[in-house]
């Protein structure tokens, strides 16, 4: 087994295995902790550093820093310009979100079947059974109710009174201590993200790890895929290293994220008309909150209270969501002493999120410098979405007995009473008018029966290619309207059984 | 940059202010060790702070050179700007400062908060 790490400039690396699986997240760790109980040899590659929580950041800047992809400032291009979330450490996206686990909807397979020629009850079936494997392996539970934290518990007092289906959000936690770190990573050894067991596994069963290993392109002898190369960037500054190659005897099995899984294939001269099209995403943005007795957001679980109550109509989920303090100091509106003045209220304040199920489709396209660049504005039919959903959170803050709300809503008050609500109504269509974040991604290389719409068929495999397989989020071809985690992991482990089988 | 920042975040009753914090050497660390777009970013969103009062307060005045009333006027209207990408300059801004300022050990007791350990800047070599 062997872990390789940066290497400087002239210590070269070159490795063979049965397959090579490009990114640790919840797609790529679970397709190679998958091959690797198959008994096959597997090199997986990630491009960031390998951290484990002793190593993790205890500050935000820390884990822009650390964690996340591009310190966080990819954003979208289009009318607003709106952050993409996304990590890049080992682990992937596991390492930084609320490790929020929710089963793939049955409609969704029903979707896929009928607009795409993929997915129905067969893979329904599959996807679910391997979801029951996940669970179990990663200890899915019930937020407890010690680390559900005040704002947690006033959301679910809120839904209540509004008389709306809601939860307690089920993750890949053991024993949460509800210490509010899961954005930078959770220092407590709670959350179950793939760096601390499907990674080690891969090595445990003699695998290779490569970090600090970002791919640049897939090597392709005709059509088929022989391997993956590049050069190993530095944790601490990207400064460039050593040249790696990994050859695949079997096969290369991308997840390297939405936005990065087109570009690497675009790099590697793979060639269809659906390459980067279909990117869809899940919108959100917050409402806080002002209560009289403090509610610290900061203690108890990030992310404990969810409802799917609207998922069909209108189209939008609903959670809790407590940011790090560093952020808020910046989300609240204004500058100054009037800014100082709002910053006081801080430890009344709850912030509770909305994400929309938008029907708008962008791209993923390669940019300067081989980033990828997105481009997405949400349609107008998306935005009243997005308005309706401020209303609820709203609406749901007032019924927990919210004293005041803050917007953080361009052309509106900066908070309102609970009797000016209905203000919402008017709020404004354009996107440009709100600080919104972009986390749930999906597309880019969607998966159908049909090569001129689709990049993989229903195994992952990319239409016109041999041994090359996506496993990542960027093959769902629809909004889920649901948490994504759950539905790639499943995915990428139905995949990588498909694999085995046909080796 | 430093103080545009410390416009945002000025020290009142209630609150320390950035200039309560070392925010020098945050600015140099973060020069260190951020990217090139991300520090230029930061250096136009600071152009951009500083030359805009005569659209804030009205006089063709550089920030630096405000009084502090008008200063911290200029502060709160320039975060309302109707030209988005100068509010989206200023939040960059603003979201750079608050990194600063938000982490310090002395503004996170007046929230409740204990203070961050040291970030160990390390990970798995081998």
């Amino acid at each position: 087994m062997s872990h390789v790490s940066f290497r400087a400039r002239g210590e070269d690396v070159a490795l063979e295995a049965d397959y090579v699986v490009v990114g640790s997240g919840a797609g790529g760790a679970t397709a190679a902790v998958t091959l690797a109980r198959g008994g096959a040899e597997v090199a997986l590659v990630e491009a960031g550093a390998w951290r484990d929580p002793e190593h993790y950041p205890s500050s935000t800047y820390g884990a822009m820093r650390d964690l996340f992809d591009d310190w966080g400032a990819q954003v979208t291009r289009g009318r607003a310009l709106w952050p993409i979330v996304q990590a890049r450490t080992m682990g992937g996206t596991t390492v930084i979100n609320s490790a929020i686990c929710v089963r793939t909807p049955g409609d969704i397979f029903a979707q896929w079947e009928r607009e795409r020629g993929v997915g129905g009850d067969a893979l329904a079936a599959r996807v679910w059974a391997a979801q029951d494997r996940v669970e179990a392996e990663l200890c899915v539970e019930e937020v407890p109710p010690a680390a559900r934290g005040r704002s947690n518990t006033l959301a679910m007092l809120g839904a209540e009174r509004r008389g709306y289906e809601s939860h307690w959000i089920h993750r890949y936690a053991k024993g949460c201590e509800g210490t509010g770190q899961c954005l930078q990573g959770c220092r407590k050894l709670r959350k179950q993200s793939t760096n601390l067991n499907y990674v080690p596994e891969v090595l445990e069963r003699g695998g290779h790890v490569l970090s600090c290993a970002p791919v640049a392109r897939v090597t392709l002898e005709g059509n088929r895929a022989v391997g993956v190369e590049g050069r190993f960037e530095h944790p601490r500054g990207g400064g460039a290293g050593a040249r790696f190659t990994v050859r695949a005897r079997r096969a290369v099995v991308l997840a390297a994220s939405v936005t990065h899984t087109p570009v690497i294939l675009k790099a590697s001269g793979v060639r269809s008309p659906a390459l980067g099209e279909g990117f869809r995403s899940h919108p959100g943005t917050g409402v806080f909150g002002v209560y009289d007795d403090p509610v610290d957001m900061n203690t108890g679980a990030t992310q404990g209270w969810a409802s799917t109550a609207f998922r069909d109509e209108p189209g939008l989920k609903l959670e809790t969501l407590s940011i790090p303090f560093e952020m808020v100091a910046s989300r609240l509106a204004g500058g100054g002493l009037e800014l100082m003045k709002r910053l006081v209220e801080y430890r009344h304040i709850a912030m509770w999120v909305h994400a929309v199920r938008a029907e708008t489709v962008g791209t993923v396209r390669r940019g300067l410098f081989g980033k990828p660049v997105v481009r997405y504005t949400l349609n107008g039919a998306d935005m009243r979405r997005f308005r309706e959903g401020i209303q609820l959170v709203a609406q749901t803050h007032v019924a927990a007995g919210a004293k005041k709300l803050i917007l953080g809503i361009y052309g509106m008050p900066y908070s309102i009473t609970p009797d000016q609500v209905g203000m919402l109504a008017d709020a404004p269509l354009d996107p440009r008018a709100y600080i919104a974040v972009l986390s749930h991604l999906f597309g880019g290389c969607t998966m159908g029966a049909d090569p001129t719409t689709s990049v993989t068929d229903g195994a992952g495999r990319v239409h016109g290619y041999e041994g090359l397989v996506v496993a990542d989020g960027s093959v769902i071809p629809s909004n889920l309207g649901v948490n994504p985690q759950h539905t790639i992991m499943g995915l990428a482990q139905v995949f990588a059984e498909d694999l085995l089988a046909r080796a | 940059m430093r103080h545009a920042m410390r416009a945002l975040y000025p020290r009142t009753e209630a609150l320390p202010g950035l200039e309560d914090t070392d925010d020098a050497a945050f600015l140099a660390r973060y020069r260190q060790e951020t990217t090139r777009l991300m520090w230029l970013g930061l250096v136009l969103a600071t152009f951009v702070f500083v030359s805009t009062p005569l659209l804030t307060v009205y006089l063709p005045l550089p920030s630096f050179l405000l009084p502090r009333a008008l200063l911290d006027r200029h502060a709160y209207r320039v975060t309302y700007s109707r030209l988005y990408l100068l509010r989206q300059a200023v939040f960059l801004l603003k979201l750079t400062a608050g990194l600063c300022w938000g982490s310090h050990p002395s503004v996170r007791a007046k929230m409740a908060m204990a203070p961050y350990p040291a970030d160990p800047d390390t990970w798995r070599t081998s």
